[in-house]
C-alpha cells in the first residue's frame, strides 16, 4: 500500500501522549466550539481558537503579522517549536489553525490524526489546567501568501485547465441550499458553484472515526475519480475557507500537491459578488 | 438569578471570565426529566436551525414558565447558553420573557466575546424558547 507523500506531517495518539511534554513540542487545540478546550483538553495544550484568536475582529482578514507575532509570544510559542494541532471535528478547525500558521510562515506544524474525539474515545486523560509557559519572541519572517487564493486568482482559473474543488455539500454546490445544513447564517444571495469546480465534500477524505482514509483510497477519491494531477495548479473554496483548509491539508501534504491553494472568500464571497459568473446544474 | 442580573454579570465579565460562566452553565443544565426523554428520543421539539441537537421543551402553568432541555456535553456552548436561559426564564411569568430584550446575545456581549460566525445557532434557541412560551401562554 502506498504512503502518504508527507507522512512525517501527521502524528497519531500514541504519539502525542508520548511527547507533549517534550522541549520544543507545542500541542494546540482548535475547535469550532470555544468552550470545549475549558471542558477539558491534553495536558499542556495551548487554546487557539480560529475566530477570537486568528481573524480580524473588524475586516473579513487574519490578524496582521504584529499581532500573530504577539499572540504566539504570549502563548509561549516559539519559531523553532513543533505544533501539533488537533480539534473537533475531525481537525476540521485544526487543518484551518495550521493552514494559518502556514500563512505566517510557521515551519513545523504537525496534525494528530483522528482529533479529538479520537483522543476522547481512546479514554486518554484530560485536564482543565491551563498551561503557563514562558513569553517567547516570536518573529514572522514573511507571509506565504502561496497558499491563499483571492478572488481575482479565481476569476483566472474559470476557464483556464486548472482546477477548481468546491469542498462543499453537495447540496451547497447544486444551489439547492444557499448555505450549509444548520448554518444559514453565513448564507449567500445566490447559490450554485464557480464555474468549472468539482464537487469533493471534504468529509470524503476522513474515516469513521476521524482520521485521515489510506493514500490509496485519496488518491482514488481525488485523482482518479475527480482527474487532478499533482503538478496542478488547484484552488479550493467551501463556505468560508474551513472546510477547504481540511482538503487543502490532505492535498497538499498526504497527496503531495505542491501547487494547491485555499480561497478563504469562498462562497460566502463568490454568491454575493455582483456580476461573479455562476453555474447551477 | 432573573435575566437583568444576567445581563449585568456578563456585560462586566472579561473573555475568560465570560467562558468560565458559560462553562458553570453547562455544568449545571438540570437533567432532563423522565416523562420528557421519549418525545427527545422520537426526535419531537429539536430546534432545527441549531446544528447542535438541541431539545427544548416549554410548559406555562399558573402564570409560570417551566422550560426543559437536552443539549449535548460535547457542545458546552450552547449547552451552557440553553442553561442560562432555563436559569433566566424558569419561574418567571411570560411576560417577563416577553420583556427580556430581542437581541440578548448582544445584551450578553456573547457576540464581540466569542465571534458573530457563532451567533446563530444561539439566536435560533432563544427565538424558539421565547415563541413557545407565548404560545404555551395564549393557549392557558
Amino acid at each position: 500500500m502506498a504512503e502518504y507523500v508527507h507522512p512525517e506531517v501527521l502524528v497519531g495518539t500514541d504519539w502525542v501522549a508520548k511527547h507533549k511534554g517534550d522541549d520544543g513540542i507545542k500541542v494546540v487545540e482548535s475547535d469550532e466550539d470555544v468552550l470545549l478546550y475549558e471542558v477539558g483538553h491534553i495536558e499542556g495544550a495551548i487554546k487557539i481558537d480560529w475566530q477570537t484568536d486568528l481573524q480580524d475582529q473588524l475586516i473579513r482578514d487574519y490578524i496582521d503579522k504584529d499581532k500573530f507575532e504577539k499572540l504566539m509570544s504570549e502563548k509561549g510559542i516559539s519559531n523553532e517549536d513543533t505544533v501539533v494541532f488537533y480539534g473537533d471535528k475531525n481537525n476540521w478547525w485544526a487543518c484551518y489553525a495550521f493552514w494559518v500558521f502556514k500563512l505566517f510562515g510557521h515551519e513545523k506544524c504537525l496534525v494528530m490524526n483522528g482529533g479529538r474525539q479520537k483522543w476522547v474515545d481512546e479514554d486518554r486523560p484530560m485536564t482543565k489546567d491551563v498551561p503557563d509557559y514562558p513569553a517567547t519572541d516570536y518573529k514572522v519572517s514573511g507571509l506565504d501568501e502561496s497558499i491563499r487564493a483571492f478572488r481575482d486568482d479565481v476569476v483566472k482559473h474559470i476557464g483556464s485547465d486548472n482546477p477548481l474543488i468546491d469542498v462543499r455539500s453537495t447540496k451547497e454546490y447544486t444551489g439547492e441550499l444557499l448555505h450549509m445544513e444548520a448554518y444559514p447564517q453565513e448564507g449567500a444571495l445566490r447559490g450554485g458553484h464557480i464555474p468549472g469546480a468539482a464537487n469533493v465534500p471534504w468529509a470524503t477524505a476522513v474515516k469513521e472515526d476521524g482520521t485521515f482514509k489510506s493514500a490509496d483510497e485519496l488518491r482514488s477519491i481525488y485523482m482518479d475519480e475527480n482527474g487532478l494531477k499533482t503538478g496542478d495548479d488547484v484552488i479550493a473554496y467551501c463556505r468560508i475557507g474551513e472546510r477547504s483548509s481540511h482538503t487543502w491539508f490532505v492535498l497538499r501534504y498526504l497527496l503531495g500537491f505542491e501547487n494547491v491553494r485555499n480561497y478563504d472568500g469562498s462562497w460566502t464571497e463568490w454568491g454575493n459578488l455582483v456580476k461573479a459568473p455562476i453555474e447551477k446544474p | 438569578m432573573k435575566i437583568d442580573e444576567i445581563i449585568e454579570l456578563f456585560h462586566e465579565a472579561d473573555y475568560q471570565e465570560t467562558l468560565a460562566m458559560l462553562l458553570d452553565y453547562s455544568e449545571n443544565l438540570p437533567e432532563l426529566p423522565e416523562e420528557y426523554k421519549e418525545a427527545r428520543d422520537a426526535g419531537y421539539n429539536r430546534v432545527t436551525e441549531c446544528e447542535t441537537p438541541v431539545f427544548v421543551f416549554v410548559d406555562v402553568k399558573d402564570g409560570k414558565v417551566k422550560i426543559y432541555a437536552d443539549v449535548p456535553r460535547e457542545s458546552p456552548t450552547v449547552r451552557g447558553f440553553v442553561s442560562l436561559l432555563v436559569d433566566a426564564f424558569s419561574g418567571a411569568t411570560p411576560e417577563e420573557v416577553e420583556s427580556a430584550p430581542n437581541t440578548l446575545i448582544n445584551s450578553l456581549g456573547l457576540d464581540k466575546k466569542l465571534g458573530t460566525r457563532r451567533m446563530f445557532g444561539l439566536s435560533a434557541v432563544y427565538n424558539r424558547i421565547r415563541s413557545e412560551v407565548r404560545e404555551s401562554a395564549a393557549k392557558n
